[in-house]
């Protein structure tokens, strides 16, 4: 499992984060903004939210470390 | 002292870009300061983790002075030619206006929407192109064509009216175009606009216009007219010559580097890493402008507050730290978190639909006109000059 977050208030709505992972974001149909649909999504989900980090133009996403009891 | 000058494309030198001491810049120590075609002296930032810096931190580098003030001798005075112009202001304001935009531009079931719009236009396009004598003159008459039917149906300005945007443009693209003949230039458009703002407030439609009234009108701070007329004049003007140069322009560097078109019409369904890696390599030779606003500083170079920064795109998407190859052009390649659409806030509005449009467009002419040849060679080509949109001025094409 690895842990996703996002800060709205900085999201321009692009939409490169739901062409590279729509199974853990969407936008919200009024404003475009980002809505994380699965905050906790499986490790096989890695790369396309790394993928999503690093292509998202607002720096909107983050992928927050595992916390302390898990690892 | 005076100051070396900004190196700025020269395709006769280097068809595709970026001149060739971009690649000492690229990797020196410190940043290098230059001067600029407008007068301005700036700080020169030429490698990918730099201009990513920049354009992804709107806090501390503003785009206020304007993005080519650089190089558009339009916005050398000390105000805007274009006034309220959204692409001028940073933070929530900016924001605001962006989530305005998206719903209508860069939401995937809006753009699912658009798809088979791009496919008639282009099956059309190519239609008649395969009916015209050649040599046929290809990006008047078929990537400027298709671009332009493209935003103008979005936005749902007639046919009889398109000239208008195109006027604009020019005006507003052209590096020698002075402030007032900015301003004289856009007017037409602009009252155009206002009329057709009015004209969608009274009865709506299904066009991107009307859906932006309807979609602020419950918001807390509705949309003014002024606000729409610049929001729809960015969408025609900024949305036809980029995307329909860009084709233009890419196709040149498709049947120019040995192997790529072969490898495209083999497999057209190359078509959307082929349109990737086109902006990647050959997006913003010209490069943005950025003010920092407080004393900060880019890889240990300390920048004052007020001091002017170009970012030098697509030498940025050039760094091996992108690719290991990045001097390559591979159709095959995904070009990943390039910055040819930009980066940060500011970065390309229109970008999923110059997507479909490229994608869509290489598509269909792989597919349907394998045998396409440049009736020039490439050092007979004339390019734009004086603009700061990149490509052919014109490419007489056969098949
Ligand atoms: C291949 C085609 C295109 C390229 C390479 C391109 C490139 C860019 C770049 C690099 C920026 C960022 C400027 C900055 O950060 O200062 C930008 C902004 C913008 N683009 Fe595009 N663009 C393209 C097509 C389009 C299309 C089709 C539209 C409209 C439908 C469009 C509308 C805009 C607008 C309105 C902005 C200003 C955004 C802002 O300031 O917030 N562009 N474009
Ligand atoms: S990629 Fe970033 S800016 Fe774009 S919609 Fe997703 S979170 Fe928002």
């Amino acid at each position: 499992m690895i842990r996703v977050a996002t800060d709205r208030d900085r999201c321009i709505g692009s939409g490169m984060c739901v062409l590279i992972a729509p199974a853990v974001f969407d936008q919200d149909p009024d404003d475009a903004v980002v809505v994380l649909l699965d905050e906790s999504p499986p490790e096989t989900a890695r790369p396309a939210v790394e993928q999503a980090v690093d292509r998202c133009p607002a720096a909107v996403i983050r992928l927050l470390p595992e916390p302390a009891d898990r690892v | 002292m005076s100051l070396p000058a900004l190196p700025l494309p020269d395709e006769d030198r280097q068809p595709f870009g970026p001149p060739p001491e971009y690649a000492a810049l690229r990797t020196a120590p410190r940043l290098t300061r230059v001067t600029c075609p407008t007068g301005l002296d700036a700080w020169l930032v030429s490698d990918y983790a730099g201009v990513r810096e920049v354009l992804g931190d709107g806090r501390r580098f503003s785009t206020r002075p304007g993005q080519a003030a650089h190089v558009l001798a339009a916005f050398r005075g000390p105000d805007s030619p274009v006034e309220g112009g959204f692409s001028q202001l940073d933070g929530p304001e900016h924001i605001r206006i962006r989530r305005n935009f998206a719903p209508q531009v860069s939401n995937p079931r809006r753009l699912a929407e658009l798809q088979p719009l791009v496919e008639q236009i282009t099956d059309e396009a190519v239609t008649r192109m395969l009916g015209s004598p050649q040599p046929f003159p290809l990006h008047s008459q078929f990537s400027t064509a298709i671009t332009t039917a493209v935003i103008a149906e979005l936005i749902g300005v007639p046919p009889d009216r398109r000239h208008l945007l195109h006027e604009a443009a020019t005006a507003l693209f052209t590096t020698s175009t002075t402030p007032d003949g900015l301003r004289r230039a856009l007017e037409p458009l602009w009252a155009y606009l206002y009329e057709l703002v009015a004209t969608r407030r009274a009865r709506p439609g299904d066009d991107v216009l009307s859906r932006m009234i309807e979609h602020s009108a419950d918001s807390e701070r509705p949309l003014t007219d002024a606000e729409l007329t610049q929001m729809n004049g960015a969408l025609l003007i900024a949305g036809f010559d980029t995307t329909a140069s860009m084709l233009t322009y890419g196709l040149v560097c498709l049947l120019n580097t040995p192997g790529q078109w072969a490898k495209l019409c083999a497999r057209p369904e190359l078509a959307a890493s082929a349109a990737e890696e086109l902006v990647r390599y050959l997006g913003v030779g010209i490069g943005l402008l950025r003010q920092a606003t407080e004393d900060t500083a880019i890889h240990g170079q300390p920048i004052r507050a007020g001091d002017y920064v170009v970012v030098a795109v697509q030498s940025g998407n050039r760094d091996t730290a992108l690719h290991p190859d990045a001097d390559r052009f591979d159709v095959t390649r995904r070009p990943g978190a390039h910055l040819g659409f930009g980066h940060g806030a500011h970065a390309c509005v229109g970008q999923q639909i110059a997507r479909i449009e490229l994608t869509t467009v290489l598509r269909a002419l792989a597919e349907r006109v394998p045998t396409l040849r440049i009736e020039v060679p490439l050092h007979e080509i004339e390019w734009k000059r004086d603009s700061v949109v990149r490509g052919p001025a014109e490419l007489p094409v056969a098949w």
